[in-house]
C-alpha cells in the first residue's frame, strides 16, 4: 500500500478576487462630473484559480501586466481577501492571519520595499528577529549563511537608502528568509536588477530551495528567471490559468512545430526575401525572411522532409533545426484571448 | 507584541530620529518663537483695548504663560507629524509587509509614535523652564508636585487619546483613498476645541459645560491648566475620567474598523 501523499503546502481552490473600480473620464470636465456622479467598474482580477504547491517545488507564475498574478500573491500570502473560493497554506487560511502560519510563511515583493529606509540592514534585522521571535544562536547563524551566500556581509551596516538597487533587494531576500519559512512568494524579486545581480539572486534561490526545501511561487517578467527556476508554471491570462503544468510540455502542447533555420549564400543568385518565401511557402509558416536568412516553423512530423527540401531548393550555406524558444510561446499564450487550454 | 519588540520598535525609531538634527532646532526654537509671536500680539492688543486686568479668567502674564505651555505641552499630546503614516501605510499600499508579520499593526505604530514624541519632550525639558526664567511665574501661580502630576497624567491620556483619534480617522482610508482633509479637520477641530488657539474660558458657559462631555479638552486645555493651577483637583480628574472613556471608546472603534477596513483592502495594484 502506497503511504498517504503528503498534503499540499499551498493550495487554492477556485479562488476569484473582484475590483470595484472608479472610472474617470478624463479632464477637467470629468473630474467635476465624477465629484458628482461617479461610475464604478466590476474588475475580475483573478477568475476561480485552483492550483496545488508542494515542499521542495518552486513553481513560476506567468501573465501579461493586470493578468492576476500579484493579485493571486496577495490572497495566498494573507495580505488580501478573496471575493470567493478558499485557500490553505501550511493547514491554514491565509487571510486569517494567524501568527503560527505568518511566522512560517514570507513574502518578497521587488517593487515594495519592506525594509526601514533610514536603518541600516543590521538594524532592521535585529527587529525582524524579535518580530519573529528567533532565538539568538539560530537567527546569527542565519544571517552569517544567507549573507555569505548573497556575498552582502559588507554591506550589513550601510543605510538601507544608501545600498545600491542589487544590494538591497539582496537584503530584501535575508529579511525575508531570516525567519526560515516553509513557504515564500516571490514577486517579481529581480525586477530592475542588472543581469549579474539577476544571476546573483536565481543561484541564490535555486541553492536555498535546495537546502530547505520550501514551497515557492515565483511571479516574474524575465523568461529567463522562469526557464533558470522553474521546472512548472502556471500560466494567467486576465485572471483565469489556461496552463498547470512542467515547463517543458508548453513547447509541445502550444508549438507543434520545430524552427528550421536557412543561411543563403547572397553570392549564388539575388535570393531576396520575397523568392525564398515563395519558393519554401509550402513547407512551414515563414517566421522570417530577410536577405541571407529564412526561417520556418515547420510541422514536427514534417521537419525531415521540409529541411531536405529547403536544402535542395535554395543556396543554403548552414541549416539549424531547433525547438521554438520558450519564453516567445509562453509570451504568445498570455497574449492570446480566449479558446483557453488546460 | 511582546513588550520588548515593543521597546525595540521604539529604540528603533528613536535612533532614526535623532539622525535629523537639522529639524530638531528647527522646530525647536523657530517653529515655538512662531508659534508664540501670533497669539502674543494678539492678547497684548485685546487686554489694552478692553482695559481690563483679566480676560477669561487669566491676567495677560498668565495668558502669555498658557500659550507657552499650550504649545510645548501640546507638542507632546500630538506626536510629531507622522500622523498620516497610517493613511499613507493603507493608500500606498505598504500595509501589506505589517500585515504580514506576526505583530500587531497597532501597538507597531503606537511604539514608533511614541518615540516620535522624544523631541518634543526634550524640547519641552529645555524650553520650559528657559521660559519660566525669561517671563517669570504670575504670582497667582504656584506650580506643585500635585499639578505637575496632573499635567503629566493629562499629557499622557492625552496623548493616547490624540493617537486613537487620528488612528481611526485615517483608518478611512481603506474606502477613501485620500483623507488629508479629514486630518486638518481633526486638527482643526483639537486645536480650536481643545484650548490651542483659545482657552475654553473664552467659550459661553453653556459651551464649556458641552464641551467638558467632548474628547478635546484633555489635549490641551487639560494638561495647561492642572500645571497653573487652574483647574480644581476634582475638575482635572472629572476631566481625565472623560478622556480615558473616550479612549476606550476610540480604541473599540480603531479595532472595528480596522478588522472591516482590511476586508477592503487591495494593496495597490493587481
Amino acid at each position: 500500500m502506497n503511504p498517504p501523499a503528503t498534503p499540499a503546502m499551498i493550495s487554492a481552490h477556485r479562488l476569484s478576487k473582484e475590483f470595484t473600480v472608479h472610472k474617470k473620464e478624463p479632464g477637467l470636465r470629468g473630474s467635476l462630473r465624477a465629484l458628482f456622479r461617479r461610475r464604478y467598474i466590476v474588475k475580475e482580477a483573478v477568475k476561480a484559480a485552483s492550483f496545488e504547491v508542494n515542499e521542495g517545488e518552486l513553481v513560476g507564475l506567468v501573465g501579461a501586466n493586470g493578468a492576476g498574478k500579484t493579485t493571486l500573491v496577495k490572497m495566498l500570502a494573507g495580505v488580501i481577501h478573496p471575493t470567493s473560493g478558499a485557500a490553505s497554506v501550511l493547514g491554514y487560511c491565509p487571510w486569517e492571519r494567524d501568527n503560527r502560519l505568518r511566522r512560517k510563511m514570507a513574502l518578497i515583493m521587488g517593487q515594495k520595499a519592506s525594509l526601514w529606509w533610514d536603518l541600516p540592514a543590521a538594524d532592521c534585522f535585529l527587529l525582524l528577529r524579535e518580530i519573529y521571535q528567533i532565538p539568538r544562536p539560530r537567527f546569527e547563524a542565519t544571517i552569517e549563511m544567507l549573507t555569505e551566500m548573497l556575498e552582502v556581509r559588507e554591506q550589513l551596516k550601510i543605510q538601507i537608502r544608501r545600498l545600491s538597487l542589487g544590494e538591497r533587494m539582496k537584503m530584501e531576500l535575508v529579511a525575508a528568509l531570516l525567519h526560515e519559512p516553509r513557504v515564500v512568494f516571490l514577486d517579481e524579486p529581480t525586477i530592475g536588477l542588472d543581469l549579474t545581480a539577476q544571476r546573483a539572486i536565481r543561484e541564490f534561490l535555486l541553492r536555498y530551495l535546495r537546502e530547505h526545501r520550501p514551497a515557492m511561487l515565483l511571479t516574474s517578467h524575465y523568461m529567463e528567471d522562469i526557464e533558470k527556476l522553474c521546472e512548472r508554471i502556471i500560466i494567467l491570462r486576465e485572471g483565469e490559468i489556461v496552463y498547470d503544468g512542467p515547463l517543458a510540455r508548453v513547447v509541445a502542447t502550444y508549438a507543434p512545430y520545430k524552427v528550421v533555420t536557412a543561411h543563403l549564400d547572397g553570392a549564388q543568385g539575388a535570393w531576396s526575401a520575397e523568392s525564398a518565401a515563395a519558393a519554401l511557402g509550402g513547407l512551414g509558416e515563414v517566421a522570417e525572411a530577410a536577405p541571407g536568412v529564412v526561417r520556418l516553423h515547420v510541422p514536427r512530423a514534417e521537419v525531415a522532409r521540409s529541411a531536405a527540401a529547403v536544402l535542395r531548393e535554395l543556396p543554403v550555406v548552414d541549416v539549424t533545426i531547433e525547438e521554438p524558444e520558450i519564453g516567445a510561446i509562453i509570451e504568445r499564450i498570455m497574449r492570446e484571448r480566449g479558446g483557453a487550454e488546460r | 507584541m511582546t513588550p520588548r519588540l515593543f521597546w525595540l520598535v521604539y529604540s528603533t525609531e528613536t535612533r532614526k530620529l535623532m539622525t535629523y538634527r537639522v529639524d530638531f532646532w528647527i522646530t525647536a526654537v523657530l517653529n515655538f518663537v512662531v508659534s508664540i509671536t501670533v497669539p502674543y500680539f494678539l492678547w497684548t492688543a485685546v487686554f489694552e483695548s478692553a482695559g481690563m486686568a483679566t480676560v477669561a479668567g487669566y491676567t495677560l502674564h498668565e495668558m502669555v504663560l498658557y500659550y507657552c505651555l499650550a504649545v510645548l505641552l501640546g507638542r507632546v499630546v500630538r506626536g510629531s507629524d507622522q500622523l498620516r503614516d497610517i493613511s499613507t501605510d493603507i493608500y500606498e499600499g505598504s500595509l501589506s509587509r505589517y500585515l504580514l508579520y506576526p505583530a500587531g499593526y497597532l501597538p507597531f505604530k503606537y511604539a514608533q509614535h511614541l518615540a516620535n514624541l522624544l523631541p518634543s519632550v526634550l524640547q519641552l525639558a529645555l524650553l520650559g523652564p528657559a521660559i519660566a526664567g525669561v517671563i517669570g511665574l504670575p504670582a497667582s501661580v504656584a506650580i506643585s508636585w500635585g499639578s505637575i502630576f496632573l499635567a503629566l497624567a493629562a499629557v499622557a491620556i492625552g496623548n493616547a487619546l490624540y493617537y486613537l483619534m487620528s488612528f481611526t480617522l485615517q483608518t478611512v482610508a481603506f474606502w477613501a483613498d485620500n483623507i488629508w482633509s479629514l486630518i486638518v479637520m481633526m486638527r482643526i477641530a483639537a486645536s480650536l476645541l481643545g484650548g490651542l488657539l483659545i482657552p475654553l474660558s473664552c467659550f459661553p458657559e453653556w459651551a464649556q459645560a458641552v464641551l467638558a462631555w467632548t474628547p478635546f479638552p484633555c489635549l490641551y486645555h487639560l494638561p495647561v491648566n492642572a500645571l497653573l493651577g487652574k483647574s480644581t483637583f476634582a475638575q482635572a480628574a472629572a476631566g481625565l475620567a472623560t478622556s480615558l472613556a473616550w479612549c476606550v471608546l476610540f480604541f473599540g472603534a480603531a479595532r472595528l474598523i480596522w478588522r472591516r477596513g482590511t476586508l477592503q483592502y487591495t494593496g495597490v495594484g493587481i
